[in-house]
């Protein structure tokens, strides 16, 4: 005796295509996680959308709280699961698992702890999604990236830090606020370690090809009347900042995301200042992961930008570098 | 000369021309926040407004929000207790006030928020004469009544969020069953937005095909479907999601989005939102509960005559009752 659903649709076809073809998986429904989730699904880019955390109230309650919505939204399919078998077959994992930073504390401080988480959910990820790109957000991410590629077995560029994305996206808005111009139209490049040592490249700065340092030699530097250095300087105090006001930062981290996730899933060759692999560029020798400006298509990183900079740009680069290796050459796997 | 003057050269001395399209959101908390983001992701205010009483709290969501300007559409992006910056809003959401505990009903809600409201609602009028007030916290049915009472607004601009939500999750709980899109399955939850709402089993379909048709057992206790537990788990839905992850938010937030976008864009779309129905479907009293209703930039323009059965209009009554009683009780509106 036909069902309600079998007397309503007549089947045409039986056999149903299972898997999707556009699966997005976030790794970490902290606030992170979740506004990563939200801006991915409402810019359209996954047809399945997985969650993945230990707390197993808290990542179901996050999942209905979606599903939910599912009619303002065009991502049919949104499960979760502690079990990385949810996540299988994913183009994109987004890794926003682990420890954050508290009130004070800097991004290194975080490592241990989370290279350590790192350890259970990395491998998980890669069993499951053996082709996807890993997309490392969790802090300090340079570290945390090389970690993932380490952990991982995959090929560099597949791993890809979110890194000075953000700060470039911060450093652009303050730019705009300070030119009355929407950010989208200011051209300014932060690169190397996301966080405090990071480097705004000033010879790059523009308006619509317009160099600013041309037009104002002494830009970032201490003799500017401007103060335009304090601009970076915004940046890099913007996270602490924001996490002594409302405890965490989210909403502009997760747009960020998606923005790099727009690029990777529709294989735009969109230029972003992400954390790869840069031993032997600019003179570095380690293994380490900075942000440069690399092109990113459905491959993951395809290609690096070759930015001219400066000695004294260089140098910082170089010993970002040193820091971090420092730091990763103490780290038990 | 400054480097923005020898960058920019000025066109027009005039000064820009206020916002049209100004959103402003009262309540930072999970909630308010969610339904920033979604309107804020779906490209609607040229400007947007957030107050809140928690300064710090406040400063933290704008400031996470600035940060991610580059990858929106809204050029100004507000905040402050005080509501001089909500001035020129054309529609303001109220989010503001205690929220339910584990295990507590709406109403348990009422004495509290309607304190609250006391204060913010003068000030939003005062700043925003014309605006259209989209009323969330809850108990939103009596909550909206409160809004009307001390705004003194015509009754087309006090809009409570009401079964927008609830008639959504049943959307989605019917199109899992049928292994539809939400957006194709028909049906509409009225009344009270809460333990009493009223799903209207006559109206559920799919491509115009009436599913009591189908199953003329649909919503009773004789179904063998059990297609009543798809209501019952929307009454829960709040409770359960409560109990997994402590609150609701994407999901109410994205409904906010939905019914913003209509007034905003004038699209004279009908959702079930709150609305004062003395003199329909025989009650007597001003209360307030979902109809299906056109919506505009005028804000609720028209209430669809919905034909509903006796056990239905009766069941209606009975929620106006209730909230009456309620309503009655309340000091000095």
């Amino acid at each position: 005796m036909a069902n309600l659903k079998e007397k309503l649709i007549g089947q045409l076809e039986t056999s149903q295509d299972k898997s999707s073809h556009n699966k997005i998986t976030v790794v970490g429904v902290g606030a992170v996680g979740m506004a990563c989730a939200i801006s991915v699904l409402m810019k359209d880019l996954a047809d399945e959308l997985a969650l993945v955390d230990v707390m197993e109230d808290k990542l179901k309650g996050e999942m209905m709280d979606l599903q939910h919505g599912s009619l303002f939204l065009h991502t049919a399919k949104i499960v979760s699961g502690k079990d990385y078998c949810v996540s299988a077959g994913s183009k994109l994992v987004v890794v926003t698992a682990g420890a954050r930073q508290q009130e004070g504390e800097s991004r290194l401080n975080l490592v241990q702890r989370n290279v350590n988480i790192f350890k259970h959910i990395i491998p998980d990820i890669v069993k499951y999604s053996p082709d996807c790109i890993l997309l490392i957000v969790s802090n300090p991410v340079d570290i945390l990236t090389y970690v993932a590629w380490k952990l991982s077995g995959l090929p560099m560029h597949r791993v890809i830090g979110s890194g000075c994305n953000l700060d470039s996206a911060r450093f652009r808005y303050l730019m705009g606020e300070r030119l009355g111009i929407h950010s989208s139209s200011c051209h300014g490049w932060v690169i190397g370690e996301h966080g405090d040592s990071s480097v705004p490249v000033w010879s790059g700065m523009n308006v619509a090809g317009v160099n600013l340092k041309e037009l104002h030699p002494e830009i970032g530097t201490d003799k500017d009347k401007e103060n335009w250095k304090k601009v970076h300087r915004d940046v890099v105090d913007s996270a602490y900042e924001v996490i002594k006001l409302k405890g965490y930062t989210s909403w502009a981290i997760g747009m960020s995301v998606a923005d790099m996730a727009e690029t990777l899933m529709k294989n735009l060759r969109r230029v972003h200042p992400v954390s790869t692999m840069v031993k032997n560029f600019y003179g570095i020798t380690n293994e380490v992961f900075l942000s440069l400006p690399s092109v990113l298509d459905n491959h993951g990183i395809s290609n690096v930008v070759k930015m001219t900079l400066k000695s004294d740009e260089e140098a910082k680069l170089q010993q970002s570098a040193t820091t971090l290796w420092d730091i990763q050459k103490d780290l038990k796997f | 000369m400054a480097t923005v003057e020898k960058l920019i050269a000025p066109v027009s001395r005039a000064q820009g021309e206020a916002s049209r399209n100004k959103v402003t959101i009262v309540g930072v908390g999970q909630v308010g926040m969610a339904c920033a983001v979604s309107i804020l992701l779906r490209e609607l205010p040229d400007e947007m407004a957030l107050v809140d009483v928690l300064e710090d709290k406040l400063k933290g969501e704008m400031m996470d929000l600035l940060h991610g300007s580059l990858f929106l559409k809204t050029p100004k992006i507000v905040a402050n207790k005080d509501y001089s910056i909500t001035a020129n809003s054309r529609v303001v959401v109220v989010t503001a006030g205690a929220r339910q505990q584990e295990g507590e009903s709406r109403l348990n809600l009422v004495q509290r928020n309607v304190n609250i409201f006391k204060f913010i609602i003068p000030q939003i009028v005062k700043f925003s004469p014309n605006c259209t007030i989209i009323v969330v916290s809850n108990p939103v049915d009596i909550l909206t009544y409160v809004t009307w009472k001390i705004s003194g607004f015509p009754k087309n601009r006090v809009i409570g969020s009401g079964c927008n939500l609830d008639s959504a999750r049943f959307r989605y709980l019917m199109a899992e069953k049928l292994g539809l899109h939400p957006s194709s399955c028909h049906g509409w939850v009225l009344g009270e937005h809460g333990d009493s709402s009223v799903p209207v089993w006559s109206g559920v379909n799919v491509a115009g095909v009436g599913l009591q048709q189908l199953n003329p057992d649909i919503g009773t206790a004789q179904d063998k479907e059990n297609w009543k537990d798809v209501h019952k788990m929307v009454v829960e839905s709040a409770y359960e999601v409560i109990k997994l992850k402590g609150y609701t938010n994407w999901a109410i937030g994205l409904s906010v989005a939905e019914l913003t976008e209509s007034i905003v864009k004038n699209l004279k779309r009908i959702h079930p939102v709150s609305t004062m129905v003395k003199g329909l479907y025989g009650i007597q009293n001003e209360v307030f509960l979902s109809l299906p209703c056109v919506l505009s930039a005028e804000g609720l323009t028209a209430v669809i005559n919905q034909t509903l059965k006796e056990e239905e209009v009766a069941q209606l009554r009975k929620s106006a009752e209730t909230l009456w009683a309620i309503q009655k009780e309340l000091k000095d509106l």
